[in-house]
């Protein structure tokens, strides 16, 4: 497979400020990647970069094989889909599906022929006359993406393009937009803060954290094998338990410290007897059990259900969720036995948050 | 006090200010309609006797007022046109570029605003009669007008295209157009209205200059309305119906402007571009 967009130590600064930092990237021909991180880590500034509205300090960028450092945005060749959506107000859905055709000079017939192929599979067919304020933001944010579409670009940007849009409608256009990307293969970089949305649509994942890339790889992996307490505490919802404890004398046993409750927990490996570790469990990976039937017991504090799933909170500092299919019969002020499987740990030094 | 009674109290005063505010205007108008001696009565009457239209035709004619209506013209339109095409530029530079320059170069536009007219006369006069521009007294005063009105449009221009959002600009770029294509093609549109009702400030202030005007143009074939009216107006003047038939020919069309495009002119100063 060809890589279509790729950059090698590539950094960011603004004035004093370090954006980006040895960003290394390389996106295969046709994959659809996402970028996520908390609020300020970055993404934008390197999907601004990717399409040349910020200028990288240092570092190579190439695109389709070509070194685009200095090129400016035009010739680029990227369609980009923003948050705001950032469709022309004084144009009607149709001249802003043209604009960027309208500029290369493609002839208006020619032009009002694909903004009508593309709103008819975009669901925009009977939209094409009216202005960006006469409609609904979902109707907004397809104009935008059938904006990006209509160019057949190079390679997709879309900077958090779901962010304006109620719940519903956001999962609706999540696999809308897949759907999209399957039918057209084209290689695209998705910019989002929520990570749900990140494992459902991408096939490759970018995890960054204050300008640096922490991890990436396929969504299941990182959920699987996060290499470090950030990554494994961004993915996954809810958020995975960390516990400090420490390892036993044989190197086999870890003693976790949940405040009045100490559990102990056996491990497939030996470990540096005394050394501190940070021990990660998602959730769903704790089963429920009868009191001292499990590994340790908990007192309840918080059941909530949704009916699907019970989100049940122990009184143990640090708290320790658990999350049950189906209905729980568990109580709040019970005492519960908590079933955690040594195959499902996930162990951190508790100084550096790297993976053990 | 209940709402309506407060309300109607609001109002009353409201249509009293108005009434004080405009007086001079109604003053004009009735006073071009009386005689002569009707002008000098006491008690004065608020309503002319028989109403004189003769006056309009008689002033025009006298006092030749095509000619220094059509110099006005002249003097406003040159200053809008070298405004609009300096300061539209300026304007998008100051709107755009952040930095200490800007806000130092903002600064100075700004403290040009501060001083009067009649104390840059002395300057520009000087300045001009060496470079031989007083050859040329209409230019001179075009020049010198856009110089000083020159910062109120772009303070104006530079609000109205900080109101028009860098991501559109951004997605013209993106959709393959030149900083230059995506400035005519996004901005200057989603700016127009802006620019138009500053650029109408500016003809209104303009047509009725009259510190440069007097002060630059000597021959009166080619001095605005402005002056022409000052000449009138001579110490023993007694012509009062005369004076304000010039006045309210001078004044009206630019009221009707006014008062025509009144809710564009504010919603073109409040509320920006877009929307
Ligand atoms: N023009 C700029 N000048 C100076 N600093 C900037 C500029 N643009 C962004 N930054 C800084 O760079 C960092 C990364 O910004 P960026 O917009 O890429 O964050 P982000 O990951 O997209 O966050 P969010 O999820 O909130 O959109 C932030 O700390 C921001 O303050
Ligand atoms: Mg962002």
């Amino acid at each position: 497979m060809t890589i279509q967009i790729e950059l090698r130590g590539v950094n960011k600064h603004y004035g004093s400020f370090h954006a980006l930092k040895d960003i290394d990237l390389s996106i295969a021909e046709g994959t659809f990647v996402a970028l996520v991180g908390p609020s300020g880590c970055g993404k934008s500034t390197l999907l601004r970069s990717l399409a040349g509205l910020e200028k990288i300090s240092t570092g190579d960028l190439k695109i389709a094989g070509q070194q685009m450092n200095g090129v400016p945005p035009r010739k680029r060749d990227v369609a980009m889909v923003f948050q705001s959506y950032a469709l022309y107000p004084h144009m009607t859905v149709e001249e802003n599906l043209t604009y960027s055709l309208r500029i290369r000079g493609v002839a208006k017939a020619q032009a009002k022929k694909a903004a009508a192929e593309v709103a008819a599979t975009t669901g925009l067919s009977h939209l094409l006359g009216r202005y960006p304020r006469e409609l609904s933001g979902g109707q907004r944010q397809r104009v935008a993406m059938s904006r990006a579409i209509i160019r057949h670009p190079k390679a997709f940007l879309f900077d958090e393009p779901l962010s304006n849009l109620d719940a519903a409608l956001r999962v609706h256009m999540r696999k809308e937009i897949r759907a999209l990307h399957d039918r057209l293969h084209a290689t695209s970089v998705y910019v989002t803060h929520d990570q749900i949305e990140a494992m459902t649509m991408a096939d490759h994942v970018v995890v960054m954290r204050d300008g640096i890339i922490e991890q990436q790889g396929k969504p299941l992996d990182l959920y699987d094998a996060p290499v470090n307490k950030f990554v494994a505490g961004f993915i996954g919802s809810p958020a995975m338990n960390f516990i400090p404890a420490m390892v036993g004398d044989d190197g086999k046993t870890l003693a976790l410290d949940l405040g009045t409750v100490r559990g102990i927990l056996t491990v497939d490996r030996t470990l540096q007897p005394g050394r501190k570790i940070t021990v990660g469990i998602r959730p769903e990976h704790i089963g429920i059990a009868e009191a001292g039937q499990g590994s340790f017991d908990v007192p309840v504090a918080v059941v909530e259900s949704t009916g699907f799933t019970a989100f049940i909170t122990a009184a143990t500092t640090p708290e320790l969720i658990v999350v049950e299919t189906g209905r729980s019969t568990v109580r709040p002020g019970d005492m519960v036995g908590v079933r955690i499987s040594s195959d499902q740990l996930h162990l951190f030094d508790d100084a550096t948050g790297v993976r053990v | 006090m209940n709402g309506t009674t407060r309300d109607r109290l609001m109002l009353a005063i409201a249509i009293v200010m108005a009434a004080i505010y405009l007086f001079p205007l109604y003053w004009m108008y009735v006073t071009t309609l009386k005689s002569g001696s009707e002008v000098f009565a006491t008690p004065p009457s608020f309503w002319p006797a028989s109403p004189q239209w003769s006056t309009y035709a008689f002033v025009w004619e006298s006092r030749n007022m095509g000619r220094y209506l059509w110099n006005s013209l002249v003097i406003a339109f040159g200053s809008v046109a070298l405004i609009s095409v300096l300061g539209v530029g300026c304007a998008y530079v100051l709107a755009r570029y952040r930095n200490a320059w800007v806000d130092v170069g903002l600064f100075l536009i700004l403290m040009l605003q501060v001083l009067p007219a009649s104390l840059m006369i002395t300057p520009i006069f000087v300045g001009f009669s060496q470079l031989g521009m007083l050859e040329y007294p209409r230019l001179a005063v075009i020049i010198a007008i856009a110089a000083k009105s020159m910062p109120f449009f772009v303070v104006l221009v530079r609000a109205t295209f900080m109101s028009v959002p860098q991501e559109l600009e951004e997605a013209a770029l993106v959709d393959g157009n030149s900083r230059i294509g995506a400035f005519f093609s996004i901005v200057l549109p989603l700016a127009r209205n802006g620019i138009l009702v500053s650029a109408l400030l500016i003809f209104m202030q303009a047509f009725g200059e009259f510190v440069y005007s007097k002060s630059i143009i000597q021959a009166a074939e080619l001095q605005p309305a402005s002056v022409g009216l000052n000449s009138f107006m001579g110490p023993n003047t007694n012509e009062w119906n005369n004076i304000m038939a010039y006045a309210t020919m001078y004044v009206t069309p630019i009221l009707a402007i006014f008062v025509l495009l009144q809710r564009r002119i504010v919603s073109g100063l409040t509320s920006g571009a877009l929307k």
